[in-house]
């Protein structure tokens, strides 16, 4: 063990811990062996001073200039963000990569500033690097999406510190273009922390950059981010009416981008405010009308290109 | 919640495993199938040590609580452990101080104003003031050194008295002081098993004719073990459980005894206490760096470094009262830390011994010390039987350097040159020197008045490994100085390979190996 | 459904072809085109198919070449991406199937033939030998020659996959899912030992001492009357395994060409250039490695005339010479089929579910790991040899 050289050291480590491998128990100490402690992924660097201006700095010169090359967006209804009790949480319907910059773009920069970002951990948080740079970047902080006791503890804290969150509650991104199972998630957090839940409807980004892409489709596709106003859990109301009305409030404000305001609401009076899941139509329907473009907004061309 | 100890089984996957050899250290691959016995985790310590001792003191077991014991012009003695305990010693406050801080505190609200304090040395060495200073706090030193506070001296035949004679026909003298007392209050650390109970006062306090009645071959050799204390497994607690009986019947003494966990190493030694393979790579560059540094030093300051060492000990346990009723407590809790259940017995026993044992802190660790360390203590360090079976090999990692500490081990020296030179059979030993350095006047003088320990204490040192020297065929040093483990009658081997080698000779070429992984302290209890 | 998918990913593919071999612990790491998802659950995709939810699915090597880009280009068209790998199942069923009952426990016989396809026999499967079968590419699933390769009916490494009830065999009661585990590779190493008719009392080699290099050994004492059984093994624990399914003597890797030598008293010749071979040597060899060095020992240590079994995923590169001069019989055994027996045709698995029952198989799977931990699971596998493990497997029940 004595009078040989650091070299020989260094490797007799390297080789016994397994340097650039992962650590093995020995078979017999595995019954002792702590179980691995789900370790997250330290984010609080990720809302520093350092990091919060780099990280306006990507949105602003990196995301919002390719957003409004690559698509036509189109931001509605901030105006129902005015007054509203902060912190709260942003609660958003999920089809493509492109939802989270768009929401953060379309956001106020003071609101932006405050605001978190919650993404799958088993995805987002399972690598360092996609960790860091989403962290940096969108200011994630991981959930767990098969629940449990510590799945929340992240965002907890967070609200407790009076960030806002971004939160989606199918929990992950439609396959179809159309709203997927909604979870109850988002509704009872909201709930537990006793937060306002601020409704998004995010249209256009399916067929602007879908499942399975990394960069918006050609054409300038119009993409559209609409607010609807704030919704509080009534006294004694459970998590499952809340989500229920959350997913109502969703739908009401698709419809009213789809149509408009008013019609909007009688639609939701007279009950036929269109289902968030789409036409119960075979898949090829269903994807047909996800995939369409949205119609263009504003004046139409003067002259031709 | 802190797992239990277990035995490792050495497979492809385990990486090399930590090997202490004085004051040194490194990993070494051990061969497959190899078990190695880890203490259970280390326990967490009491939060509150004051609450836990103020708690102890008020409700003790089998007996009144102090402040009960307490009157105004009585004469209250207080005795504790001496400097071989605990190792590394601890950091401070110092659990004696604490304890006896607290007895203090009632002491004065009693209104009792004869008070003195002894340390329990024994036939050990003298505490330099610094050290008692550094175990019992400023406070207690401030107030009672150096008048009430002492060493206690085993050749003052003025301040011993001799209470009467066992059924054994064993003599049972002690310190006069103490034994006048209307109270003796004795607060212990019990690192080992084999510590506290009966073996507290009439050993710490007692004399060289008290003493050679336990501390001689024919126990050790009916100890089995040492650590075993209960009755019928240990000659030498039985006796010393004879000598308590008898005491009590002459004076009151109030036992308090402590535990403490097995944060033996502080930092950057932290990944000492760990298990191998849970090392995260912080505990793998601080051994590289510790290892390094350590072998680039000169000896000196390698010494220097290592007796800086403060173990982070939490205390587990603080109990209170009755001697004897207390010990079964205490050593509950210490087995809860130490305890190991063991499967059968093994041709070969490896360890590492480290850089410390009871007799050379702040010293020096001479071959004897090397000896009594490893086929004392740590072969010692079971229950039912050995983890070795009786004519197994001991396999040692020790350098064994020839070296003394001339002021604290004067009679070590020439017993080295001279007895063992001659012969290294204990009893023979024991039946021609014995007495002759026991009277010696020089290693007496040297015991009262500088540091020394008492000229019969080697003695001791080498019976206390009589019972492994009779039981195992082979003991072999690795990376040892060959003529000082030579003198001793064992072996040297260069690495622990050839080590292996040689003991095929008595063992077999695949024999089963047994890595008794401490420190941090595990008792192995053999099935 | 949580799942591991194995995705088309050019830049991986190619750095773990060049980093693969010299530092795996980058393909299990970063490297892998591997990812942990929430998938869809896979489809029924017709009748007689129904879900299973797998117990313990094992890692083969040729997962292993797929992740690590040893495996060859061939094979691109037979598979659909991305899919679950995990081919060695054992689960249980989900759906009531035909005759068998929601619950029951079996085994999958990955290969994804015209009966699953739900297409008329080709011949090969009219014969039984499901493994040739020649529709792989097309029917009812994406093309996929086994589950654990088709985009469509998931795999073992996912907590879901579909099967088709041609794929399914009950397991009995009485067997751990560590010995069902191994049922699957069981079963293609009794294939390859039949398909080698060896006559009573050959010599045989058999290259390698991993999970293939293993059953095998333990399929030819079962199997066949070979006489002598060589096992060349890199590892201690290797060695045991070997001894205890009955090879007669294990070898070095490095030194087996000597070995061998003296073991069949042939001729030792050295050429300018590559490595030494023999004229004479054992009757039939198996090569259960598949690298270019296995083969070659194979070819160089068979005597004239004798066999040669590819028993693992072979690779590019071996030396084919030895096959000519020495008219080997050079031939592939795939998966499982139908083996003729003194009893008439038996399936393949029916015969390693009895085997499995039987053999000294405990301990075999070293070690379970969780999906989420796949990437200890797969460094682990990569070093299986090394670390003294034989397979490893995933329990994908398992948080």
């Amino acid at each position: 063990m004595r009078g040989r050289s650091l070299a020989d050291d260094v490797r007799e480590v390297a080789r016994g811990w397994r340097w650039t491998r992962r650590p093995l128990t020995p078979r017999s100490a595995e019954a002792w062996a702590p179980r691995p402690e789900p370790r997250e992924f330290p984010t609080d660097w990720a809302r520093t001073r350092v990091a919060k201006a780099t990280r306006e700095a990507v949105l602003s010169y990196g995301f919002r200039p390719v957003i409004h090359v690559e698509t036509e967006m189109a931001v509605d209804g901030l105006d129902h963000l005015d007054g509203v009790r902060t912190p709260v949480m942003f609660v958003a319907n999920h089809a493509s990569h492109m939802d989270t910059p768009l929401i953060l773009c379309a956001l106020p920069k003071a609101w932006r500033e405050r605001t978190a970002v919650a993404a799958a951990a088993d995805y987002f948080f399972d690598v360092w690097w996609r960790a860091a740079s989403t962290a940096l970047a969108f200011n994630t902080f991981p959930i767990e999406r098969t629940g449990g006791a510590r799945a929340t503890d992240t965002a907890r804290r967070l609200v407790g510190e009076g960030w806002s969150l971004v939160v989606y509650p199918e929990g992950t991104r439609s396959r179809d273009g159309w709203v997927g199972r909604f979870r109850h998630g988002a509704a009872r957090l909201a709930l537990e922390f006793g937060i306002p839940v601020v409704p998004i409807a995010l249209r256009g980004t399916f067929a602007a950059m879908p499942r399975g892409r990394s960069w918006p489709v050609k054409g300038r596709l119009p993409v559209s981010v609409r607010f609807g106003p704030a919704l509080q859990a009534e006294p004694g109301e459970d998590f499952r009416s809340f989500s229920r009305r959350i997913q109502q409030a969703m739908g009401r404000l698709w419809d009213e981008d789809a149509t408009d305001w008013f019609r909007s609401l009688r639609h939701q009076a007279e009950g036929t405010t269109p289902s968030l899941a789409g036409p119960p139509a075979p898949r090829w329907r269903r994807m047909w009308e996800s995939s369409r473009p949205l119609p263009r907004r504003g004046p139409e061309r003067v002259w031709p290109r | 919640m802190g797992r239990p100890g277990f035995v490792l089984e050495v497979d492809e996957r385990t990486p090399p495993l930590l090997v202490h050899a004085g004051e040194g250290f490194g990993v070494q691959r051990f061969p497959l199938g190899t078990k190695v016995i880890y203490p259970p985790d280390s326990l967490p310590g009491i939060r509150d040590v004051n609450a836990a001792i103020q708690d102890a003191l008020l409700h003790p077991i089998a007996s009144d609580p102090l402040p009960e014991l307490l009157h105004p012009g009585m004469r209250l003695t207080i005795a504790f452990d001496d400097i071989s305990l605990p190792l590394p010693p601890m950091q401070t406050p110092d659990i004696r101080g604490r304890v006896i801080e607290h007895v203090l505190e009632l002491a004065a609200r009693a209104g009792v104003d004869d008070v003195r304090l002894i340390v329990a040395n024994s036939l050990h060495r003298r505490m330099t003031p610094a050290e008692i200073k550094r175990a019992v706090g400023e406070r207690v030193f401030r107030s009672f050194y150096p008048d009430a506070l002492t060493n206690h001296d085993a050749e003052d035949s003025a301040n011993l008295i001799h209470l009467g004679v066992t059924e054994q026909g064993e003599d049972v003298e002690i310190n006069r002081r103490a034994a006048e007392s209307d109270l003796l209050v004795y607060a212990n650390i019990n690192l080992v098993a084999m510590d506290g109970g009966h073996k507290s006062v009439p050993v710490g306090l007692g004399s060289y004719r008290s003493l050679r009645h336990h501390h001689n071959v024919h126990t050790m050799l009916n100890s089995r073990s040492y650590m075993d204390p209960r009755e019928g497994h240990s000659a030498i607690h039985d006796s010393c459980t004879r000598m308590g009986r008898l005491l009590s019947g002459h004076l009151r003494i109030f036992t308090i005894e402590t535990t403490l966990n097995n944060d033996t190493f502080p930092s950057p030694f932290e990944f000492m206490n760990k298990r191998e393979w849970e090392w995260s790579f912080k505990d793998q560059a601080s051994y590289l760096a510790a290892k390094r540094a350590n072998e680039r030093a000169p000896g000196r300051m390698r010494r220097e470094v290592f007796r800086r060492v403060a173990a982070p000990y939490g205390v587990t346990g603080v109990t209170a009262g009755d001697t004897e009723t207390v010990h079964q407590r205490t050593l509950a809790t210490l087995h809860r830390q130490q305890l190991t259940e063991v499967n059968g017995q093994s041709d070969i026993l490896v360890v590492g011994l480290p850089y410390i044992c009871p007799y050379n802190v702040n010293s020096i660790m001479n071959p004897i010390l090397v000896q009594c360390l490893g086929l004392g203590y740590l072969f010692n360090m079971y229950v039912n039987k050995p983890v070795v079976r009786p004519g197994g090999v001991m396999i040692l990692h020790h350098p064994v350097p020839w070296e003394f500490h001339q002021v604290h081990h004067p009679s070590y020296i020439d017993f080295f040159d001279e007895v063992l030179a001659e012969t290294t059979d204990p009893a023979a030993i024991e039946a021609k020197y014995e007495a002759q350095y026991a009277q010696d006047p020089w290693y007496v003088h040297l015991y009262r008045n500088s540091y020394a320990y008492h000229g019969v204490h080697p003695f001791y040192m080498w019976y206390w490994g009589a019972h492994a020297m009779e039981y195992l065929r082979d003991v072999i040093f690795v990376g040892a100085d060959r003529k000082a483990v030579g003198r001793m009658g064992f072996r040297t081997a260069s690495t622990f390979a050839d080590a292996l080698e040689m003991a095929s000779e008595t063992v077999g070429r695949s024999p089963s190996v047994t890595y008794l992984h401490t420190p941090p302290l595990t008792l192995a209890e053999v099935r | 459904m949580i799942a591991l998918e194995l995705y088309r990913s050019a830049t991986r593919y190619a750095a773990a072809r060049i980093v693969g071999d010299r530092v795996p612990g980058l393909v299990a790491g970063p490297l892998a085109p591997l990812r942990l998802v929430n998938r869809e659950e896979p489809a029924v995709p017709a009748t007689g198919w129904a879900r299973v939810q797998p117990r313990l699915s094992g890692i083969c090597g040729s997962d292993l070449a797929t992740l690590s880009g040893r495996a060859s280009f061939y094979f691109s068209p037979l598979v659909s991406m991305p899919f679950v790998p995990g081919h060695e199942v054992v689960g249980d069923l989900y759906d009531d199937l035909e005759d068998l009952p929601a619950g029951t426990r079996v085994v999958l016989e990955p290969v994804l033939s015209c009966a699953a396809r739900g297409l008329e026999p080709c011949p090969s499967c009219a014969s039984g030998q499901t493994g040739r079968c020649d529709r792989i590419t097309v029917g009812h699933v994406a093309p996929g020659l086994q589950t654990g390769y088709c985009a469509d009916t998931g795999g073992g490494w996912g907590r879901m996959l579909v099967a088709h009830r041609s794929q399914l065999v009950p397991v009995p009661d009485s067997m751990t899912d560590t010995r069902a585990v191994l049922v699957e590779p069981l079963a293609c190493a009794i294939h390859a030992v039949r398909r080698a008719r060896i006559e009573p009392g050959a010599s045989v080699l058999v290259v390698g001492a991993g999970t293939v290099g293993l059953l095998t050994t333990l399929a030819l004492r079962e199997h066949s009357a070979a006489g002598e059984v060589l096992v060349v093994a890199k590892h201690a624990r290797q060695r045991e395994w070997a001894r205890l399914f009955g090879a007669s003597d294990v070898v070095a890797a490095g030194d087996a060409v000597t070995e061998l030598r003296r073991a069949t008293h042939a001729y030792r010749l050295r050429p300018e250039r590559g490595s030494a071979y023999l004229l004479g040597g054992v009757d039939t060899s198996f090569d259960c490695v598949g690298s270019r060095a296995s083969l070659d020992l194979a070819l160089r240590t068979t005597q004239a005339g004798g066999r040669v079994v590819l028993a693992g995923m072979p690779a590019p590169g071996a030396d084919l010479s030895p096959v000519w001069f020495r008219e080997l019989e050079l031939f592939g055994a795939y998966t499982a089929g139908v083996e003729l027996t003194d009893d008439g045709p038996v399936p393949t698995f029916d015969l390693a579910i009895d085997l499995a029952a039987e053999a000294p198989l405990e301990g075999m799977v070293g070690a379970t790991y969780p999906l989420a931990r796949w990437r200890e699971a797969l460094d682990h596998a990569f070093g299986a040899g090394r670390l003294g493990t034989v397979k490893v497997a995933f329990d994908p029940r398992e948080d």
